[in-house]
Order: structure tokens, then C-alpha cells, then sequence
């Protein structure tokens, strides 16, 4: 097929799973990666050289994206719990997977360490969708999950691009040109947003784009990644988007109708079906091994953080979804990874969004009304004459 | 049997609005409280992006709290104050567990009748029915 058919048959894809996206209330992505899997399997298609370009640079940008929606605030108001459950969160499975990866299904140490991290994630937006559905996102217990998700994340991308670094003399302008984009590019956008900005020709969505690009080549050059740069360079500028919520809009339109949706169809593309059905077996270990290291691992600090809801807690940390899918593609990229690895990867990914969140949703999801009024009361100002006494109300000394 | 308390489920759709009517009739002739609850729906379940659900979000947040302004100058005209009540969730679960909280007697809302759906899940009016607290009436 020629680069323009595919890339026809690939927009018409695209179109129709936004449709069924809305009709049934999925998410456009796992639709995408789902018309991916289809239409890779029915057609037996390859992966064309503009489309593997599309789809990493859109990677990329959906890591700058998921910066940028950081509440950085609230992260520094729940930052001891968000760390400790956080942490937890991403090293557990880390390590259980990696090693049981490397040691019971033989497969290398690069390998085993691109499933540890491919299945250490937890999905910042699937728990922000249950978060704000639910109310609970104005809750305590809402913000800190958030927090902690937040560092889950820091971590994936962290040993994405740790773990897999052959330095040449590259490095050196790599982590020059990232240092000085995530201390200078906060700074700069302020005049640049107030001179180029609210144009149709969009030259802050290109100044971001540019530096993007350069992080990737020098990142490439670097035998690196750019995914912890372009993470934290969207942490950075995250408080710039609260100020300008229509630049981050706008962002969010040419990422959505352009970028992202190639880089769901290509992860769904490269999913073997036959290499799924002939190790539905293994599939069900890594499921396994993902969710068993998660819930022993996060839930005893979630019953000392986030009592008494534990269990969805836990559950929540155990989603997962573009994260996973980001690691799992550049693991297959970089031939880390074959095919049948990839696959197993994705399709653990997207069950790990579905199952945990399902479970969490209908058998342990708080209640937001009653959250608040318990947050309420937590933080309500104790009477005048214990605070005279220098005593709460339980009689416990106030220092 | 009297009622005090009606809660009236409300989305913009006809059958909605038929239900809403005749909520409407009913406080009036009781001199009931009646509250509308404008349920926005489930967000994109398993999204990929935080910013798919704030889009989705926003819109439902427009839309909805846009059907406030005409059901209160509904109500105005007819002689009634009601208070307005915008929600996400999923229909059902929601306007039972509403019913429950605010201990209404009565709850009203529409039937759409999607014949496939229906046979197959359940409507959003028959899972109210089996669920809420109160006496259910479904318009149609």
C-alpha cells in the first residue's frame, strides 16, 4: 500500500473512532489503540517511516502534556504522603516485574527493565476522570491520589530515560539545552506569549513544538530520551497554563486532532494478535505481577495516608495506560523489545486501565459529599477556649 | 398521598422536559418543594489525557448549567421556586442515591425508550424504579 493510502485509511480510522468514542463514552485513545490492533491485524500493515515519526514525536507530547497538568500547588501541600505512596507505587512492580521478567520468563535485563517500567505506571488521566466524576477530586484524599500518581509518573519517565542512556559526548549539550529550557522557557514565555500570542498562526504552540524537537534530537544524539526533560519542562510551565487556560486549550486541539491519535493507531498497530492469543498465559502472569506488587506494596501506606479508603486507593494506583503504552513503544522502537513482547506489554497496560478502575468504581468508591464534610471538620478551626489552653479539642498539647 | 418533597430528574430532551412539566403541575397542586437534578453523565471512561476529560467536562458543565436558566423562569411562571442541582455520574445510581440523601417522596423523570438498549441493560427509568427510595413516576 502507498504511504498515501495508508495514511487515508489510517484518517478514516481515526475519524470513526472518535466516533464510536462518543457514542459510547470510552475514551477516544483505547478506541484508537483498539481500531489500531484491527486495522494492523486485518490488513497485516507496517508501520510506515512518517508514521513511526509522527507517533514519537506525539509521545513526546503527550509526556509534555501530562506535565503541564500538574496541580504543582497541591503537590507541595500533599507532598509526604504523595511521595511515600508514590514511590511505592513505581518501585514495587519496578522490581517484581523486572525480576520476574529477567528470571522466570527468561527474558533480557534491558527487556525485563522496559516491563518493569512499562508496567510500574499509574494513569494520571484515568484516575483523574473516576477523581472528577466522582467529586472526590475536591476531596483530601482526591488530591493526594493525584499527588501520588504525579510521582509515579516522575519515576517511569525518570528510569525511561536513566536506565537506557548510552552517553556519548552529546550528553553534555542534552542536559545543557534541558536545564536551560525548563529554567529559561517559564521565563521567557511570559513576553513571548505577550507579543506572538492569541494568534491564528499559533507561535506559542511552535515555540513549544521547537523545543520539543530540539530536546529529541539531542536526546537521540545523546543515546538518551527526551521524556524526563519534556516532562518536567510541562511541570514548569503548568502554573503558566493555569493563567492561560486558552493557549492550553488550544495545545490540546492540535495534539488531539493531529498528533495523538497516530500515536494510539501505531501502538495499536504493532499488537500482534497471534502473539497474544499464543501467550494468553503470560499475559495473565504479567497482569498478575503488575497488580500484586501494586496492592502490597501501596495499600498499607494508603491505610495510614488515606483512611479509610485503602482500597480504592490502591486500586487507582494500579490504573495504567499512556505512560505504559509510551515505555512499551520505545522499548519496540529501540529494539529493546520484539513484537510479541510489545504486545503482551500494551494489552497488560490496558487491561491494568479497565480492571482496577472498574473494581474501584463499583465496590469501594467514597463518597465526595461526606469526604468533604469529614475534610471540613479535619481542618475546622478548634473552639476559642482549647486554643487559649493550647489544646485541641481531644485534649492532645498544641505545639 | 401527599407529597413534600419532589425531585425531578432533567437532561434537555423532550421527555425530559415532558417530565419536568409535569413535576411542575404536581408541586404546584401539593405545594411540594421541587429541586432539578440535571445529571451531566459519566466522562470518558479509561481516558488516555487529562485534557480529554476536562474538555468533556467544561462542555457538560456549559450545557447543563445552561438548562438551569429556562427551568427556573419555567417554574417562575408557574408559581414555584425550585432550586437547581448540577451533578456528574452515571444517571441511575445518581437519582437514587439524591432521592436517598435528601429524603424526597416522590421522584420524576422521563422515559426516552431506546428499544435495543432497554432490552438489553435496562433504561435509566427502570433501574430508578427498582432502586429509589420513593414512589418513582415516569413520563412518557
Amino acid at each position: 500500500m502507498s504511504d498515501l493510502a495508508v495514511a487515508a485509511l489510517l484518517a478514516g480510522t481515526i475519524l470513526v473512532a472518535s466516533m464510536i468514542s462518543v457514542e459510547v463514552g470510552f475514551s477516544v485513545a483505547l478506541i484508537e489503540l483498539a481500531a489500531g490492533f484491527i486495522v494492523g491485524n486485518a490488513f497485516s500493515l507496517s508501520i510506515p517511516g512518517w508514521l513511526a515519526f509522527i507517533g514519537s514525536f506525539a509521545g513526546v507530547v503527550l509526556t509534555f502534556l501530562a506535565g503541564a497538568e500538574v496541580d504543582v500547588p497541591q503537590f507541595r501541600r500533599e507532598w509526604r504522603a504523595s511521595i511515600a505512596i508514590g514511590l511505592v507505587s513505581f518501585s514495587a512492580p519496578f522490581v517484581v516485574v523486572g525480576l520476574l521478567a529477567y528470571y522466570g520468563l527468561g527474558w533480557n535485563h534491558r527487556q525485563a527493565e522496559i516491563a518493569g517500567i512499562a508496567l510500574s505506571t499509574t494513569s494520571l488521566a484515568v484516575v483523574y476522570a473516576v477523581l472528577v466524576e466522582s467529586g472526590l477530586n475536591q476531596t483530601i484524599i482526591g488530591k493526594r491520589i493525584m499527588s501520588a500518581t504525579f510521582v509515579t509518573d516522575l519515576g517511569t519517565v525518570t528510569a525511561l530515560t536513566v536506565l537506557f542512556v548510552k552517553p556519548t559526548i552529546w550528553i553534555l549539550p542534552f542536559v545543557v539545552v534541558s536545564v536551560a529550557l525548563i529554567v529559561g522557557l517559564p521565563k521567557l514565555a511570559v513576553p513571548f506569549f505577550a507579543r506572538y500570542g492569541n494568534r491564528v498562526i499559533e507561535p506559542e504552540i511552535k515555540l513549544v513544538f521547537a523545543s520539543l524537537f530540539l530536546l529529541m534530537w539531542l536526546g537521540g544524539r545523546a543515546n538518551s530520551q527526551a521524556v524526563l526533560p519534556a516532562f518536567i519542562l510541562g511541570l514548569v510551565m503548568s502554573q503558566h497554563y493555569v493563567q492561560h487556560r486558552t493557549e492550553q486549550e488550544r495545545m490540546r486541539v492540535v495534539a488531539f486532532a493531529f498528533l495523538t491519535p497516530f500515536f494510539f493507531l501505531k501502538g495499536g498497530m504493532n499488537v500482534s494478535a497471534s502473539a497474544l492469543w499464543g501467550n494468553l498465559g503470560i499475559l495473565a502472569l504479567l497482569f498478575l505481577w503488575k497488580m500484586l506488587p501494586k496492592l502490597a506494596g501501596v495499600y498499607p501506606l494508603a491505610r495510614r495516608y488515606c483512611a479509610p479508603h485503602a482500597a480504592f486507593t490502591t486500586l487507582l494506583m494500579s490504573t495504567g495506560l499512556t505512560f505504559g503504552t509510551i515505555s512499551s513503544l520505545y522499548g519496540l522502537n529501540a529494539g529493546i523489545i520484539n513484537r510479541t513482547q510489545f504486545s503482551l506489554l500494551v494489552a497488560v497496560v490496558v487491561l491494568s486501565a479497565i480492571v482496577p478502575t472498574a473494581i474501584a468504581q463499583r465496590f469501594f468508591q467514597p463518597h465526595a459529599e461526606r469526604e468533604l464534610v469529614n475534610d471540613q471538620r479535619a481542618v475546622a478551626p478548634m473552639p476559642p477556649a482549647a486554643a487559649a489552653a493550647g489544646r485541641s479539642t481531644d485534649g492532645v498539647e498544641v505545639v | 398521598m401527599p407529597f413534600e418533597r419532589i425531585l425531578v430528574a432533567i437532561d434537555g430532551s423532550d421527555c425530559s422536559n415532558r417530565a419536568y412539566g409535569t413535576a411542575l403541575e404536581l408541586a404546584a397542586l401539593m405545594s411540594a418543594k421541587l429541586t432539578a437534578l440535571a445529571i451531566e453523565g459519566p466522562l470518558p471512561a479509561y481516558a488516555a489525557t487529562i485534557g480529554e476529560v476536562d474538555e468533556v467536562k467544561r462542555e457538560k458543565d456549559e450545557f447543563f448549567t445552561g438548562l438551569a436558566t429556562p427551568a427556573c423562569r419555567q417554574a417562575a411562571d408557574a408559581g414555584l421556586e425550585i432550586d437547581v442541582e448540577v451533578r456528574p455520574g452515571h444517571p441511575a445510581d445518581l437519582i437514587s442515591r439524591v432521592a436517598t440523601e435528601g429524603s424526597y417522596d416522590l421522584v420524576v423523570l422521563g422515559h426516552r425508550g431506546h428499544f435495543v438498549r432497554d432490552h438489553l441493560l435496562g433504561s435509566t427509568a427502570d433501574r430508578v424504579a427498582e432502586h429509589a427510595p420513593c414512589p418513582v413516576m415516569i413520563v412518557r
